[in-house]
């Protein structure tokens, strides 16, 4: 089998580092001394912004697990996956975190000895690998191990898409051909090459996918030399990395646009751009620092008169998506930097206002218009009114 | 212009019935049940006789009314019976009652409730109540029908004949009445009677319901609750009306006199203290008779703007902590229970006792995520519909229960397998109905029956705790068993050691884990030594030895038949280890074995005699 194309250059021997880890451990153990894994802390409070890096990157913290009863189910449970990963690497197979927590599941199931270590839902085997990442300090996809695909699904008359198959054969993807299907992005951007037949004047992602598929089917593609994605709401690994490709080979222009709201500014936006705090390890390679939020901004909500409605402050949802925005303007590096303050300003603004606006709202400004919606975003886009 | 009417009490009630609890065919049973309980543990405790009190309730056949039922209900007692004369008076008249106004801790209070249960069964089967009494001097018992005379408000014997009655006396009295009948839940039948013995440690109980065999509920305390003398009330519990109407039982008596002997609390120094605030000096001498609405307007405002000692809380009865401790394992198999009786206290001026017993049943089908079952009681009854509005309720759901390791939605009753019994007893309990089913929820109120919640919520705090150690200890040691071999196995196959390391390996680990199970058994030690402290405490407080103290198990269910109760006891004998867990799990195999001996159930001598009732 072809051995995996990189997606970065690592100094590290993965299994050698697993190793020496184990060794270590087995070692305490032998002496009676408590094994201690250590991983980068992943959170906010660890998290750096600098503009001119343009993603969140991890600072010094780290978070120490020492054996002890309390802790000793979670290091039986990652030294067991670690083992699993450790053969995937060996004999060159991938996996998705899905497939992982179902071959878990397996193993543990059929052997009773092991029942203990079964997880309730995914969310736990996920933690469990996210854990070894941070630990070894490597991307997931390092490990051989992909998220399912998700969003991003992209339309486009000038793009074609070179790919490199994991039996090393190539495929030529010409977008334009695809007719009303989009193209899927893959969890692994580095077997894709790309290029343009045609200056593209710029990418645009918008957050719901359904509404990608509808300007495509008007013809927005046909009318415009562009790149045009569906983010399917909070982006993906797959996304942010099909971006982050998109920016670094083709270097167009590339705008969001999305709902007018706490979550979509500070979940969406913010992760497409920056990262997120829980992926610090891996926001380099998957993060589009470049992207510009073209909307939808405060003032078009009175520049085209777009419906709107004031957020439900009783609806659990609404008020927690409040308080992390409150929470963000007060501890969140990226909307804490000076570069941002145009970010920072609109979440203040709907922190004060306790509006929102939807992006479907840009159809209601001309309801015998079918085209409305993509008219406003290029006047938009001419116009430079995003931030 | 209409004429105006002038009706008797006797036709208010008949047309009002549902203001004195007759508002449903299942509350017309429970109230009928209720009245008749009631004036007979009265009438046993006003002769410091001990109650045994038969109780059937049976379907007879159906009701006259739509969706009822015709259902007979006999209440029997030991008591001192009712002079023949008086039978007519006492279930066939309104406000005919030896309590009314007496500012003391009875039961009942106005004489309404038996004389409304009576026109119940008589305008829904045509027939009042038959009753059969007999008094200590009489050689034959008197048996008769009571009907109210609904014009006059008097009550009328029919079909008088004297009978033979193995008893040396006592009353019987049985209605046939329509109804429904509810056994469990708030409202039920069985909620009541468990109540009725909880807060009657004195009582012997023998009930039979419906098809249920007879059930025998022995009594756990000797000892007859000693009625207060009553108090005179206390002048700020008044309003101006009510005052006005109070100096008219005094007739041509001096007003100095009439404040000084128809209220507590009223010394010469207070008298002088009315003048200082704007009573009229001149006044003092005068006849009450004689003074007119302005004068009274007078006085009363300077008695009211006067600050006088408040009234005496020795009018006041309790059932007290030890009565309680035993009276509430005859509710079924208990866990851990704490109660607290408070000092009596003064809200809104009148003496008030508040007492809580907090318990954990094994045996109720009580869940988890449902709230607790509530037992609210007003002088000893039970009170059994709209809790909602009750102070009782109102105190539970302020106290954030949280804090003693249970599980509360905010604002609401905890939840969990316990079983909250609240008492409140004042010779003057203000209720928001003439039907006395909510306590009215004043402040001051509300706030003692918190505090009392919330001591007894740090005693049972303490039972949690350690059953929260308990479970974190079981945890620890199964994780030690059930991760650590696997832990040891894949590091061993990761570095491809061979079995040396390993055995090495696993010593090591088991070591260390231990060294942690040390801690988590120091803790629990911790947890139940303080548990053991406020076990000495409650011992000492009530003169009791250590060991009795520490009740973990409960007599029996009075409300299961013959057979389940022997059932019962089989369990508690074979589960000598087990007790409940954090999850409320029982289990056996994982408990430690000292764990286990410190919480054996102390198993107390079983009343197992069956009661069969001469027809």
């Amino acid at each position: 089998m072809a051995k995996l194309i990189k997606i970065r250059e690592l100094d590290l021997d993965i299994p050698k580092e697993a190793q020496r880890i184990a060794e270590r451990m087995l070692t305490d153990l032998e002496k009676s001394r408590r094994p201690v894994l250590e991983a980068v802390k992943t959170s906010l409070d660890n998290s750096f912004y600098d503009p001119k890096v343009g993603y969140l990157t991890p600072g010094d913290k780290t978070v120490k697990t020492e054996l002890n009863v309390s802790s000793v189910q979670k290091l039986a449970r990652v030294v067991f996956m670690l083992e699993i990963i450790l053969r995937n690497l060996d004999i060159g197979s991938v996996n998705t975190k899905r497939e992982l927590y179902y071959i878990c599941k397996g193993l543990i199931r059929s052997e009773t000895k092991l029942r203990p270590l079964d997880f309730e839902g995914q969310d736990e085997s996920d933690a469990i690998i996210d854990f070894i990442g941070d630990m070894l300090r490597v991307y997931r996809e390092e490990l051989n191990c992909f998220a399912n695909d998700r969003g991003g699904q992209t339309y486009s008359q000038q793009l074609v898409v070179y790919e490199t198959m994991p039996d090393g054969e190539k495929a030529t993807i010409d977008l334009s051909s695809l007719g009303t299907s989009p193209f899927m992005p893959k969890n692994k951007p580095q077997s894709l090459k790309l290029k343009a037949k045609k200056k593209i004047d710029f990418c645009l992602v918008i957050e719901s996918e359904g509404t990608a598929g509808t300007l495509h089917a008007m013809g927005f593609t046909k009318r415009n030399n562009c790149i045009l994605m569906g983010a399917q709401g909070v982006p993906s690994n797959a996304v942010r990395g099909w971006c982050k490709l998109i920016e670094d080979e083709l270097a167009v222009p590339m705008y969001f646009f999305g709902d007018l709201d706490a979550y979509t500014l500070q979940n969406i936006f913010r992760t497409l751009k920056a990262g997120s705090a829980a992926s610090l390890i891996r926001n380099a390679d998957f993060s589009a620092p470049d992207v510009k939020f073209l909307g939808v901004l405060p003032e078009d909500v009175k520049r085209y008169d777009l419906p709107h409605y004031n957020v439900k402050e009783s609806d659990p949802v609404e008020a927690r998506a409040l308080k992390k925005a409150k929470d963000a303007l007060e501890n969140d590096p990226f909307f804490l930097d000076r570069k941002n303050k145009g970010l920072a300003d609109i979440l203040k603004w709907l922190l004060s206002e306790k509006i929102r606006c939807e992006q479907q709202s840009f159809f209601s400004v001309d309801a015998r218009d079918p085209i409305i919606m993509e008219k406003l975003i290029l006047e938009k886009i001419r116009n430079k009114s995003y931030v | 212009m209409s004429k105006i009417t002038k009706s008797s009490t006797a036709e208010y009630f008949a047309k009002n019935l549902q203001q004195v609890g007759f508002s449903s065919p299942l509350k017309a049973v429970l109230t009928t049940l209720k009245e008749a309980v009631d004036n007979a543990l009265d009438a046993c405790e006003a002769e410091n006789i001990l109650p045994e009190i038969y109780v059937e309730i049976k379907k007879v056949g159906t009701g006259s009314s739509k969706n009822t039922d015709l259902i007979k209900i006999i209440v029997e007692d030991n008591g001192p019976g009712i002079e023949p004369d008086d039978l007519a008076k006492v279930f066939g008249e309104y406000l005919a009652s030896s309590k009314f106004g007496k500012g003391q801790c009875s039961r009942g209070q106005q004489g309404i409730g038996i004389s409304a249960a009576t026109t119940w069964a008589q305008l829904t089967n045509a027939k009042g109540a038959i009753v059969k009494t007999k008094t200590k001097g009489m050689r034959k018992a008197i048996q008769g029908q009571v009907d109210v005379d609904i014009k006059s408000n008097t009550g009328i014997l029919k079909n008088k004949e004297a009978v033979d009655w193995d008893k040396p006396h006592g009353v019987r009295v049985e209605f046939d009445i329509d109804g429904r009948i509810q056994m469990n839940g708030d409202g039920g039948l069985i909620t009541y009677l468990e109540g009725t013995v909880l807060v009657n440690p004195h009582l012997d109980l023998h009930h039979k319901l419906l098809d249920q065999e007879w059930v025998h509920v022995a009594r756990v305390s000797q000892t007859i609750p000693e009625i207060p003398e009553s108090t005179l009330p206390h002048p700020h519990t008044f309003k101006l009306g009510e005052f006005i109407t109070h100096s008219t039982l005094y007739g041509k008596t001096s007003l100095d006199k009439f404040l000084k002997t128809g209220f507590s609390r009223v010394s010469d120094q207070s008298l002088k203290d009315f003048v200082v605030k704007g009573l009229p000096k001149g006044l003092l001498a005068k006849s009450v008779s004689g003074l007119s609405e302005v004068d009274f307007k007078k006085v009363f405002q300077s008695v009211q703007d006067t600050e006088l000692m408040p009234p005496s809380t020795k009018s006041v009865l309790t059932v007290g902590e030890e009565s309680l401790s035993k009276s509430i394992q005859r509710l079924g198999k208990i866990d851990f229970f704490s109660v607290m009786t408070r000092k009596p206290t003064i809200c809104d001026f009148k003496p008030v006792v508040v007492e809580v017993a907090l318990a954990r049943f094994v045996d109720r089908n009580l869940a988890l995520d449902e709230p607790v079952q509530l037992l609210r009681f007003a002088n000893r009854v039970p009170l059994q519909f709209d809790k909602s509005g009750c102070a009782i309720t109102w105190a539970i759901e302020s106290v954030n229960w949280k804090n003693y390791g249970l599980q509360q939605p905010k604002g609401s009753l905890p939840n969990g397998p316990y079983v909250f019994a609240i008492s409140v007893t004042s010779p003057f309990i203000k209720f928001k109905n003439a039907s006395k089913e909510t306590i009215d929820a004043s402040e001051e109120l509300v706030e003692e029956i918190r505090r009392a919640l919330m001591q007894a919520g740090q005693k049972l705090s303490r039972h949690i705790k350690k059953e929260f150690k308990e479970a974190d200890l079981e945890r620890k040691l199964a994780h030690i068993s059930q991760f650590g071999p696997i832990l040891v196995e894949v590091l061993v196959r990761i570095t491809k050691s061979g079995p040396e390391r390993r055995k090495k390996a696993e010593e090591g680990l088991r070591k260390l884990l231990g060294q942690d199970s040390e801690e988590a058994k120091a803790s629990l030690e911790e947890a139940e030594t303080k548990l053991s402290a406020q076990k000495s405490r409650q011992a000492k407080k009530e003169g009791r030895s250590e060991e009795s103290s520490e009740v973990q198990g409960a007599l029996q269910s009075p409300i299961q038949s013959e057979e389940s109760r022997e059932s019962v006891v089989t369990d508690a004998d074979e589960k000598t280890e087990a007790h409940s867990k954090g999850g409320q799990k029982i289990s056996k195999k994982l408990t430690p074995p000292r764990v286990a001996a410190k919480s054996l159930p102390t198993k107390k001598p079983i009343k197992k005699t069956t009661t069969k009732k001469a027809k």
